[in-house]
């Protein structure tokens, strides 16, 4: 049983810092990229916290595909020295990342970790410590472990998995990030927080019935104002009907497809509702 | 097909548009296209030529004005309809940098008022030269001097902590240091701010990493609970009826071109809201001209109200008022002075609780 978790501990480690560093990489080209204050590099000062942050990541990508490239027979050349570095190096960098968290933890203790790209705004916790101090473990434990191979027999087998199953569990229970994580994958943001480009908006106008009613009558090729109210735009055209200047108002909710769309025309001087096109469409407001 | 690039920018900077009619009309429009004209609390602005769009619901409890006299008995006042004379009670609380008799006020002074009864002649809270500046702290110069941002639409202020005031405003503001907010309350002096006051409790992040607020799931919850703030008029009008909103569509308001120059002049720890995500309350996207039903909870006062900026810098800002009870984290509207005093705030407080309706 020892060994089958010895073993388990080299591709478990490797897929954790592989995951960290896409997770973080993913995060800083996404919209809202972590700031470099997040985490343990909020403890450097300004200037230094680009570079610990660019430091961090190569640690955890050369430490990552070091673990899986000295994995096999090609780590265990020799006396086994690249295999011992690699190992070494990544219990090193859990160790340190536990000082680091627990130096954090005194000093910012709103702050979150910084893991997996600051996944969890959750502030670190003794959970979050413990992760750490776990994973430095593990990397302890890989020390001598030999080449790795495929399980002899199905009962071997068996008991890899069991100890894999048996330390994923004990790691998420660690991890503040799984509740965020499911959080997210049954989430879908409201039309009123969503960002959706005006584009887009007279895009789906323009495809429109209603467009097309009153499109004659449009005189200007942009719209004279464009606002949103939670889950409406509203765009208003000027336009003349039977000798009168009058504005065209369409009303666009903010869906993806096929969104509603409203229309009323009113006399540009008194403010009269001349035309109205309604839909029965249930909306917000 | 018409393409992006073709499609103007619509800004929806009330003071520097060319056109604000074009704010007083969308409550109107959109009333009309969404079949609501003939509810109640619709809510319209008007348009002085030149200046900013001004809400018709007209201040029934606030009068702002410059002091051309005053007697224990009387307040003379300069407003924008001339001169006018207000009745003061035994019981009228004047403040000028700390409570102070309503005689002791000083010709020349800008001053808002609050009356007893709506529309009625007697006032019962007098504020002269009162002022506030919210923000991220830029840079600090010696003990006392500090230079705050107050958003890309407000721009920056010096603020000069007294030594009076130093021990106060350090209990509820230990780091006083560029990267930090702060929120002050005290006396308008020429060119900066005298702090006198602390407007709320630092918060413990750096201003740019405001928490991130809970995930909604179907529909932003409506009404919302939250603190209120008040703003210094600036370039709006001062009886301007109306709030900043801290969640204008991005799309479509303009203060990310006053962050852009922001961030070119390098200073570090100037922080532009509208990258620091949602702020610790998800409100819905609206815009210039919106209207809003907003309830002081505390003195159980309602009032339309329009949106007529923005106020993206109270997103930073996840803090409670304790006016009345502890409110919910995190602001939800930043008024104008008038708007805040008309609803029954106190100005020396700086927040009451509440709660507002989206859509009026």
């Amino acid at each position: 049983m020892l060994t089958a978790l010895r073993e388990v501990q080299i591709p478990l480690l490797a897929v954790m810092l592989l995951g960290a560093c896409a997770a973080k990489a993913w995060r800083q080209l996404s919209s809202h990229p972590v700031h470099r204050d997040t985490g343990p590099t909020g403890l450097f000062p300004v200037y230094l916290r680009r570079p610990a942050t660019v430091a961090m990541y190569l640690a955890e990508l050369g430490l990552g595909l070091g673990l899986i490239a000295t994995a096999g027979r090609l780590g265990h050349a020799g006396p086994g020295l690249p295999a011992t570095l690699v190992r070494t190096g990544t219990a090193l960098f859990f160790l340190i990342a536990v000082g680091a968290l627990n130096e954090l933890r005194q000093r910012r203790p709103d702050s979150g970790c910084g893991c997996f790209g600051e996944l969890s705004e959750t502030p670190i916790g003794l959970r979050t410590i413990a992760r750490s101090g776990l994973l430095c473990a593990s990397a302890i434990a890989t020390l001598g472990v030999p080449p790795l191979r495929m399980p002899s027999s199905s009962a071997e087998a068996e008991l890899w998995l069991a100890a894999l199953a048996f330390e994923l569990a004990l790691i998420a229970f660690l991890s503040p990030e799984l509740g965020e994580i499911l959080v997210r994958l049954g989430y879908s943001e409201p039309c009123e927080l969503r960002r959706l480009p005006v584009g887009r908006t007279l895009s789906a106008l323009h495809g429109s019935s209603q467009w097309r009613r009153y499109a004659g009558q449009i005189t200007t090729a942009t719209p004279v104002d464009v606002w949103r109210e939670g889950c409406w735009r509203f765009v208003v055209y000027p336009g003349v009907a039977r000798d009168r200047h009058v504005d065209i108002v369409f009303a666009v909710y903010l869906q993806a497809r096929r969104p509603a769309i409203r229309a009323a025309v009113l006399d540009a001087d008194t403010d009269e509702i001349l035309a109205l096109i309604e839909t029965h469409e249930s909306a917000f407001f | 097909m018409r393409h992006l690039a073709d499609i103007p920018r619509w800004c929806d900077d009330v003071t520097d548009s060319a056109n604000p009619t074009r704010f007083a009309r969308r409550s109107l429009l959109k009333a009309a296209v969404l079949g609501r004209r003939d509810e109640p609390g619709h809510i319209t602005l008007s348009a002085p030529a030149g200046g900013a769009a001004v809400a018709h619901n007209s201040l029934v409890y606030a009068v702002t004005g410059r002091i051309l006299d005053v007697s224990p008995h009387i307040l003379v006042l300069h407003t924008d309809r001339g001169e006018q004379r207000f009745p003061l009670a035994a019981a009228t609380e004047a403040w000028r940098g700390g409570s102070i008799a309503p005689a002791s006020l000083r010709q020349g002074d800008r001053a808002i008022v609050r009356r007893s009864l709506p529309g009625g002649p007697v006032v019962d809270r007098i504020w002269a030269e009162i002022g506030r500046v919210t923000g991220t702290i830029l840079d600090r110069e010696g003990p006392n001097g500090l230079l705050v941002d107050e958003g890309p639409a407000k721009g920056r202020r010096i603020v000069m902590i007294g030594p009076e005031a130093t021990g106060r405003i350090q209990v509820r503001f230990p780091r006083l240091v560029p990267g930090y907010l702060i929120d002050v309350i005290g006396l308008k002096r020429d060119g900066f701010l005298q702090a006198l006051i602390p407007a709320t409790s630092q918060p413990p992040y750096r201003a740019g990493h405001p928490p991130a607020a809970p995930m909604v799931n179907g529909h932003v919850p409506d009404p919302v609970s939250g603190t209120a703030v008040w703003h210094e008029p600036g370039e709006e009008p001062e009886n301007l009826l109306g709030l900043a909103y801290p969640a204008l569509d991005p799309e479509t308001s303009c203060e990310r071109g006053a962050s852009g120059a922001m961030a070119c002049s390098g200073e570090k720890d100037a922080v532009d809201p509208h990258d620091t995500g949602p702020g610790c309350v998800r409100l819905p996207y609206l815009s210039v001209g919106s209207v809003l039903r907003l309830r002081n909870d505390c003195a159980e006062r309602t009032r339309l109200l329009p949106v007529t900026s923005c106020g993206a810098t109270a997103r930073l800002f996840c803090d409670r008022c304790v006016t009345c009870g502890t409110s919910r984290k995190g602001r939800i509207a930043d008024l104008t002075m008038a708007s805040f005093v008309e609803l029954g705030g106190a100005l020396e407080v700086g927040c009451f609780n509440a709660t507002m309706m989206i859509g009026g």
